[in-house]
């Protein structure tokens, strides 16, 4: 747990950080977004004391921090930043192994967390061990980046637009394999960035800022259903809301039993596996097909979030997609209906 | 910022005008110092070099630079040229290495050999602070050219402009800066070898310094060191001007 | 390599080769191999390289001038298995025209006077010139590294020394001239040596804090480059000059400063001024060498929770060095030159055998100054060179 209170930053005059209090508990992945300038660096940097609080106290667990030397409070927080900062003369194992080395770890456990932690990111660790920075992909660069943040079992993981130099796709699987780690390790994480889509889909917490100031601290629904104030829904944006909304929301909570009677407006047929087959009916206009052959293309895992489920129902102009388990068999259906049918 | 980043460069324009009316003073009335040097100095006999006038060796001087830096340049530019052309591309590595590997020879003792070999004297010096003078340029020319960069190239030839309307307009008004900055050094080496010319049998201000050390006179060795001095700096602060004239925005200062 | 501007198929693969070889090949028949003179003073008769060498010598040198003939060509070598065949080639021509000469002077000098001399001239001169560069050209083209590099320079420089070891070269005049002078010339060398190396010492010592300060105090670098920048400026005799006068008064005024040597002439003021020229390229190359390192590099480090010290040492000095080693490269090499000069105020070192033979119009004397003097800038940049690229660090690739 790190809790924040009255985080305040002035240069000369000028207040970029003003009073900001929140406590983020352990194992949240809290966010901190706004607009550039709004004042998010300066924050996540007095956390770590980059930079020195013109005022205010922060706690990690029980404990006051604040006047802790700055050195050793960084050594119990990790940081990952856009520009990753890998130390170019010292191969990745040395560059993840900095802390536990300035910690004086013994080698063997530097050594066995090293490769743990590639493992972790799916990096073969006697394929980039021994690789120095300048041989890695920008991708692969910044899992280094954060596994280097991880490894000495940070109390919190501070992450300053750790994806934001990269390219859309690798974005994507960056994404996704922090919500990844973030579940396998339980970290608490404290993340900074200026792209609501990444915000929704990390983030537990959503903390938005607003020229030094916090307008709003909340999970990611109540910031989308009920904005504080009328800067929170402007920032959202208000023109895709309905589609932000099925963002935050997975397909097994939508899920309903396959409907498998023919006398139905539209039912399944499964081979001898339980593989989907085909749809009968379900199409929601008459120029088409009544029925249609299933690919792989147009089915849901319950794993996905409902916003990719609705636009493969779209795309596919079915009212109607089957839900698959990891074998690829039925277990379910999510309906357009059903997406209508329920209030977020 | 800007003005912070301007201001020392104005403390230096500043100097310019006054070394050089200092300069140009200490040339021409050196004689109506003799009481200083002589209340400084009592023990020596004569305490102003007078076996020739100042501005006669400060000529002397001026000229040995000025003809080698002129043929250096010209010789220096059109190699240059030649090895970043399709024709002498092949050139081009050997050549930089030479002007690389050349620099390394100390130009004193570049002045002994060449000299002796040549005959000693004033065409002789010449010869060899031209040597000497043309790696710098050279190599500066070289390195301008290269760093025009491929976009800008590429945009000139898609202008539809000809190969020398590209040099010319394009190559380089982009590589002067460097250009003169090689040229820069090269006449500061220049001032200094030849001073040490006079060893060699080319009048210079070097003349006065050498034959102090050798006649034990200190007054002669101010009076040649001063003057030199002065020219080398003044020349310096010229050439940082001139190069500032031409830098393109964004560019910092050296 | 590149294109060729013209359509029709090409003969010549390595142009410069051919100039190369062109120039060796009209510097061998039109300019004087060697000059045979009555004493050291006089300049001597000239001999063209034809009559100086003995047939097997000429046909030697001329076969091996076909090898590289051959080496230009697109057929049958090519490019690559040229610059190879030119790799052994060439060097072979160098020490063939080296053995040359001093077969010649033997034999030339075994029913002279012995006051008589044989020197080398301008054909010998273009003839090391230009195999030297047909090497170099032959490495450009192959992208050898600079282990290769080394390694070769190595073999060729022992195959000279060998030469001077078995007492080829003992007849030339410069040799004899040096045999002369043998233990000043040590001497000398150790003095030029020990300059350099007093002036480096306390340079490194201030240079590389100020080039720190220069690197974390932004407003003190306009002023600290300009001052220093004075003193690269000034001719080199200039300086040296400049400080007889008041280090004889400083020496005469303070006794003890006297009796440690500070004196207006002599080694006290070449090291002042050696230090105060060598001082600007390692101040400037350490700022730039600091300020090279990423700024995200730095924050990762303070956000690892390194000290300043910890950062200092463990990530900016590494990453530094090699633009630092640079600095050290250009300031070596300048100060050996530089110290040519001190002489002149009676420092000694290898400008005193420079100016000694200027005044006499000796020029073996000279020779025996210069020569060593470049080979010694020139093996000192090439060591430094080797420093630096070892100091690269592993991942700067
Ligand atoms: N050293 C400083 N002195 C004065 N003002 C500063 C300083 N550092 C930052 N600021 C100001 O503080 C404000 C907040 O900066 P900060 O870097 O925290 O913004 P941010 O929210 O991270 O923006 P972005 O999304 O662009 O990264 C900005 O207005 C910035 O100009
Ligand atoms: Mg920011």
């Amino acid at each position: 747990m790190i809790e924040l209170q009255g985080l305040t930053k002035t240069y000369g005059d000028k207040t970029v950080v003003s009073d900001i209090s929140l406590r983020v508990e352990r194992g949240e992945f809290s966010v901190l977004i706004g607009p550039s300038g709004c004042g998010k660096s300066t924050t996540l940097r007095m956390i770590n004391r980059l930079i020195p609080l013109t005022q205010g106290r922060i706690l990690l667990g029980d404990e006051d921090v604040t006047r802790l030397p700055a050195e050793q409070l960084r050594r119990r927080i990790g940081y990952a930043i856009q520009s990753i900062g890998l130390f170019p003369h010292w191969t990745v194992a040395d560059n993840i192994a900095v802390v536990p080395n300035l910690l004086k770890w013994p080698r063997a456990r530097i050594a066995s967390r090293v490769d743990e932690l590639l493992d972790l990111f799916h990096l073969d660790a006697g394929e980039f061990r021994d690789k120095y920075p300048h041989q890695l992909s920008g991708g692969q660069a910044q899992r280094v980046g954060v596994a280097r943040a991880l490894a000495a079992d940070p109390e919190v993981l501070l992450m300053d637009e750790p994806f934001g130099a990269v390219d859309p796709l690798t974005r994507e699987v960056l994404q996704n394999e922090m919500r990844r780690v973030h579940e396998q390790t339980g970290t608490t994480v404290i993340f900074v960035t200026h792209d609501m889509d990444e915000a929704l889909k990390l983030a537990s917490r959503i903390a938005l800022l607003d020229a030094g100031r916090l307008v709003q601290y909340d999970r990611p629904i109540e910031l989308l259903t009920a904005p504080a104030e009328s800067f929170v829904s402007d920032f959202i944006g208000k023109a895709d809301l309905g589609l932000k909304l099925l963002s935050r929301r997975w397909v097994h909570q939508y899920q309903q039993a396959a409907t498998m009677s023919s006398e139905a407006p539209h039912h399944w047929e499964t081979d001898a596996q339980g593989h989907p087959t085909c749809l009968h009916g379900g199409r929601p206009t008459t120029d088409v097909a009544p029925s249609v052959a299933v690919t792989d293309d147009w089915t849901a895992t319950p794993g996905m979030t409902m916003k990719e489920a609705l636009s493969r129902m779209v795309w596919y102009r079915v009212g109607v997609l089957p839900v698959i388990d990891d074998a690829g068999r039925l277990v379910g259906e999510v309906t357009l209906e059903g997406v209508m049918g329920r209030q977020p | 910022m800007m003005s912070a980043l301007l201001r020392p460069e104005r403390r230096r324009d500043a100097l310019l005008p006054l070394l050089t009316v200092l300069l140009v003073a200490l040339v021409l009335f050196m004689g109506r110092l003799e009481p200083l040097f002589h209340a400084a100095f009592p023990q020596l006999e004569t305490a102003v070099y007078a076996r020739e006038s100042f501005w006669r060796l400060t000529l002397d001087h001026l000229v040995l630079v000025l003809v080698s830096s002129l043929i250096s340049v010209s010789v220096g530019v059109a190699a240059g040229l030649f090895v970043t052309r399709r024709t002498g591309r092949e050139f081009e590595p050997l050549v930089s290495a030479l002007a690389a590997i050349g620099q390394t020879f100390p130009p004193a003792a570049v002045l002994a050999i060449v000299v002796p070999l040549a005959g000693f004297g004033f065409v002789p010096t010449i010869v060899a602070l031209t040597l000497y003078g043309l790696l710098p340029v050279v190599q500066n020319t070289i390195t301008g050219l290269r760093t025009v960069p491929a976009d800008t190239l590429e945009a000139a030839r898609g202008t539809g402009m000809s190969a020398r309307q590209i040099l010319w307009r394009v190559e380089l008004p982009l590589a002067m800066r460097v250009i003169i900055a090689g040229v820069r050094v090269s006449v500061i080496i220049n001032i200094g070898t030849a001073t040490i010319g006079s060893t060699v049998g080319a009048q210079s201000l070097g003349t006065p310094i050498i034959a102090g050390l050798v006649g034990d006179n200190i007054a002669y060795v101010i009076q040649g060191a001063v003057l030199v001095g002065l020219l080398a700096i003044v020349s310096d602060l010229a050439f940082e001007r001139l190069e500032r004239r031409y830098r393109i925005g964004g560019e910092a200062s050296a | 390599m590149g294109l060729d501007a013209h359509d029709e198929p090409r003969r010549i693969a390595n142009r410069v080769l051919a100039t190369l070889l062109v120039a060796s090949l009209a510097g061998a028949v039109l300019l004087p191999f060697a000059a045979m003179a009555p004493n050291r003073l006089v300049s001597g008769e000239s001999v063209s390289l034809l009559t100086a060498l003995r047939a097997w010598q000429v046909l030697g040198l001329a076969a091996l001038a076909g090898a590289l003939a051959l080496a230009c060509l697109v057929r049958p070598l090519g490019e690559r298995r040229g610059a190879r065949l030119t790799l052994v080639a060439a060097p072979l021509a160098l020490l063939l025209t080296l053995y040359g000469l001093g077969d010649y002077a033997q034999r030339a000098l075994t029913d002279a006077s012995p006051a008589a001399r044989v020197s080398q001239g301008a054909a010998f001169w273009v003839l090391v010139f230009c195999t030297s560069l047909m090497i170099v050209d032959a490495f450009q083209r192959l992208g050898a590294s600079l282990w290769v590099r080394s390694g070769y320079g190595l073999l060729v420089i022992a195959a000279v020394a060998a030469l001077f070891a078995a007492g080829t070269f003992n007849a030339l005049s410069i040799l004899r001239e040096y045999f002369n002078i043998e233990d000043a010339f040590v001497a000398q060398f150790v003095t030029h040596l020990t300059l350099v190396g007093l002036a480096l010492a306390p340079t490194l010592a201030i240079g590389l804090p100020l080039g720190l300060l220069a690197h974390r105090r932004p407003a003190t670098r306009g002023i600290l480059f300009s001052v220093l920048n004075v003193f690269q400026t000034i001719p080199s005799i200039a300086l040296f000059a400049l400080l007889v006068a008041p280090l004889s008064a400083l020496g005469d005024a303070v006794p003890w400063l006297g009796a440690l040597g500070v004196a207006g002439i002599g080694a006290a003021p070449a090291i002042l001024a050696l230090i105060l020229y060598s001082l600007l390229p390692i101040v400037r190359n350490t700022q730039a060498g600091f300020a090279g390192v990423d700024p995200a590099t730095r924050e990762a480090a303070r956000g690892m929770g390194m000290t300043r010290r910890q950062i200092l040492w463990r990530v900016e000095v590494p990453l530094a060095l090699p633009v630092i080693l640079s600095g050290l490269r250009i300031v070596t090499v300048q100060a050996i030159g530089l110290t040519v000069v001190a002489a002149l105020i009676g420092a000694g070192g290898l400008g005193a055998f420079i100016f000694q033979g200027l005044g006499q119009y000796a020029i073996d004397l000279v020779l025996l100054g210069a020569v060593p003097t470049i080979a010694l800038a020139v093996v000192a940049d090439f060591l430094l060179q080797i420093l630096v690229a070892v100091s690269r660090p592993a991942g700067a690739g």
